[in-house]
């Protein structure tokens, strides 16, 4: 990449963000174009660092669980339901089926929001601010929901090792499927018009192309690979929770470019909602809420490795015990941080006023992906630092 | 023709904003809102400001004339709402339950200190 800018002739270098009105989050997109055309563009990250991996050694697991699903404020519930999972490999306990389902419920409903967020987010960026408030607007629904379901808005804490912290009553029940029913229409109506509309469609198709074999060799996760028509979602691959119970398809588009992730992202919607009905009417019988009071302080030695389908694509989790209330290391690796540093190709070709669009078109999610540590390029200084100095605080990084 | 059938029917529509404080947001009853400790039930055993993620809870000495018979150590958690991220694991950690929970969400206010001080002292001299 670095030598096609060497030897293009570059005439303009464009910085878009930090902050930006596009990119609602904080990264740096340096655009090398020769007029209109973009021939490089360099991913910066590092502006939302925040640590979380590091405190995590210092607090105990249950305090840890809170603080790993403010990683992130759109996903909080996949990072708390794979922390939890990995908890639960640990201690060797399982969660009863309603819980299993429950917790199924939670994960939909916020796939739900995130993907109508960044649905309403592309028609802004597009410019299409009618559409953007009218999909913010049935948002609210879910958010409703998922107040209904974990007694918060946004951030639902609602997974304990063992099962899940409150359980749903008849009245809620149904409830949440009066949302649902009353949400569905205004989703197919929103890919009618995602479909038809002429300003998404020149803005979307055939922008950000990314052939199936790229994506696989970037690595790309989520509804980018299957936009780029590769069948690759955890959900199926490794079933986790209830998901090996309930009826779902992998939705895959073969359209490779911006607007068939978006599409991939509605189809999803519609699926999303389609499972929560069938977790609401085949809801189990039995306890669901574990008690806290009850769970072990200090856990026994082991390490786990989970994964989950995020909204994004996969995440994982890598949670080591040495014994005691602590973990020894807690290792949070997202799918914004594939999706986003090996981007870079993509933007290739385009021109400048498609960047923002095609980067959108990735779901971005920094707070998400950033807890990794940028170490000092500029001074060109390589310094090997052991693990054990770095948790006993003898080096500053 | 499509649009002026939608212009028509926006216009006789009700707004989709609520023209707060005038009129409130309807929340659930049960949604993690303000909550403090009833000191006729806590023992003072400091669980819950062991256990908070956010270390918003500090334990502080009961007054002399106001000890409860239950409340041995003399100690009552007080929670700092501005730190507070309402997970409310100390209401489910608490072996006693002697956590009152509301709803309440609107806690914006001019002082720089927001606590639980005041609210759990008042449970003592209901």
């Amino acid at each position: 990449m670095a030598e096609a800018r060497e030897k293009a002739t570059v005439t303009l270098e464009i910085p878009i963000g930090p902050q930006h009105p596009a990119l609602h989050e904080p990264i740096l997109l340096r655009v090398f174009a020769d007029g209109e055309e973009v021939i490089d563009v360099e991913v910066v990250t590092g502006y939302n660092h925040r640590g979380i991996e590091k405190l995590c050694e210092s607090n105990s697991y249950y305090r840890d669980l809170f603080l790993v699903s403010r990683t992130c404020g759109i996903c909080n519930t996949i990072h708390a339901d794979v922390y939890t999972r990995a908890l639960e490999q640990i201690l060797g306990r399982e969660p009863s089926q309603r819980a299993r389902y429950l917790r199924v419920l939670a994960l939909e409903l916020e796939r739900i929001h995130s993907h109508l967020l960044l649905a309403a987010t592309i028609a802004e960026i597009v410019g299409f601010d009618t559409l953007f408030m009218l999909i913010m607007r049935d948002r609210e629904l879910v958010m409703k929901a998922k107040e209904i379901l974990t007694g918060c808005r946004v951030h639902a804490d609602y997974y304990m090792p063992g099962g899940v912290r409150r359980d749903i009553d008849e009245v809620k029940r149904s409830r949440l499927l009066e949302i649902l029913n009353k949400l569905e229409p205004r989703v197919h109506k929103y890919i009618t018009l995602f479909e038809e509309d002429p300003t998404i469609n020149s803005r979307l198709l055939e922008v950000g192309v990314i052939k199936p074999v790229d994506a696989v060799k970037h690595g790309l996760l989520g509804p980018i690979v299957r936009g780029s028509g590769i069948d690759y979602d955890i959900r199926k691959l490794e079933p986790y929770d209830a998901y090996d119970e309930i009826p779902f398809n992998v939705i895959v588009e073969k359209g490779c470019d911006s607007f068939s992730r978006m599409m991939v992202r509605w189809r999803e919607t519609v699926e999303s909602i389609e499972m929560c009905r069938y977790v609401l009417t085949h809801l189990p019988q039995g306890e669901a809420v574990v008690d806290e009071k009850r769970l072990p302080r200090a856990f026994p030695k082991g390490a786990a490795f989970t994964r989950g389908e995020a909204p994004r694509g996969e995440l994982t989790y890598y949670v080591e015990s040495a014994g005691g209330p602590n973990p020894y290391r807690v290792k949070i690796r997202t799918p914004s941080l594939n999706n986003l540093i090996n981007s870079r190709f993509v933007y290739v070709g385009l021109s400048v006023a498609d960047v923002p669009v095609t980067f959108a078109s990735f779901d971005p999610c920094i707070s998400c992906m950033e807890r990794i540590v940028v170490i000092d390029r500029r001074r060109q200084v390589k310094k090997i630092v052991s693990f054990r100095d770095l948790a006993l605080r003898r080096v500053r990084v | 023709m499509r649009i002026a059938g939608e212009v028509l029917r926006n216009l006789f529509r009700k707004p989709a904003t609520i023209q707060y404080p005038k009129q409130q947001t309807q929340i659930e009853p049960d949604a993690r809102g303000r909550h403090f400790a009833d000191l006729k039930k806590c023992i003072g055993c400091s669980l819950c400001a062991m256990d908070c993620p956010s270390k918003a809870i500090v334990m502080k000495k009961l007054p002399e004339d106001k000890k409860p018979p239950q409340n041995r150590r003399g100690l009552y958690p007080v929670i700092n709402y501005l730190n507070c991220i309402y997970c409310y694991r100390c209401v489910t950690i608490c072996p006693v339950k002697a956590y009152v929970t509301s709803s309440e969400y609107r806690l914006a206010t001019e002082s720089k200190v927001l606590t639980s001080e005041e609210l759990s002292l008042s449970t003592l001299s209901r």
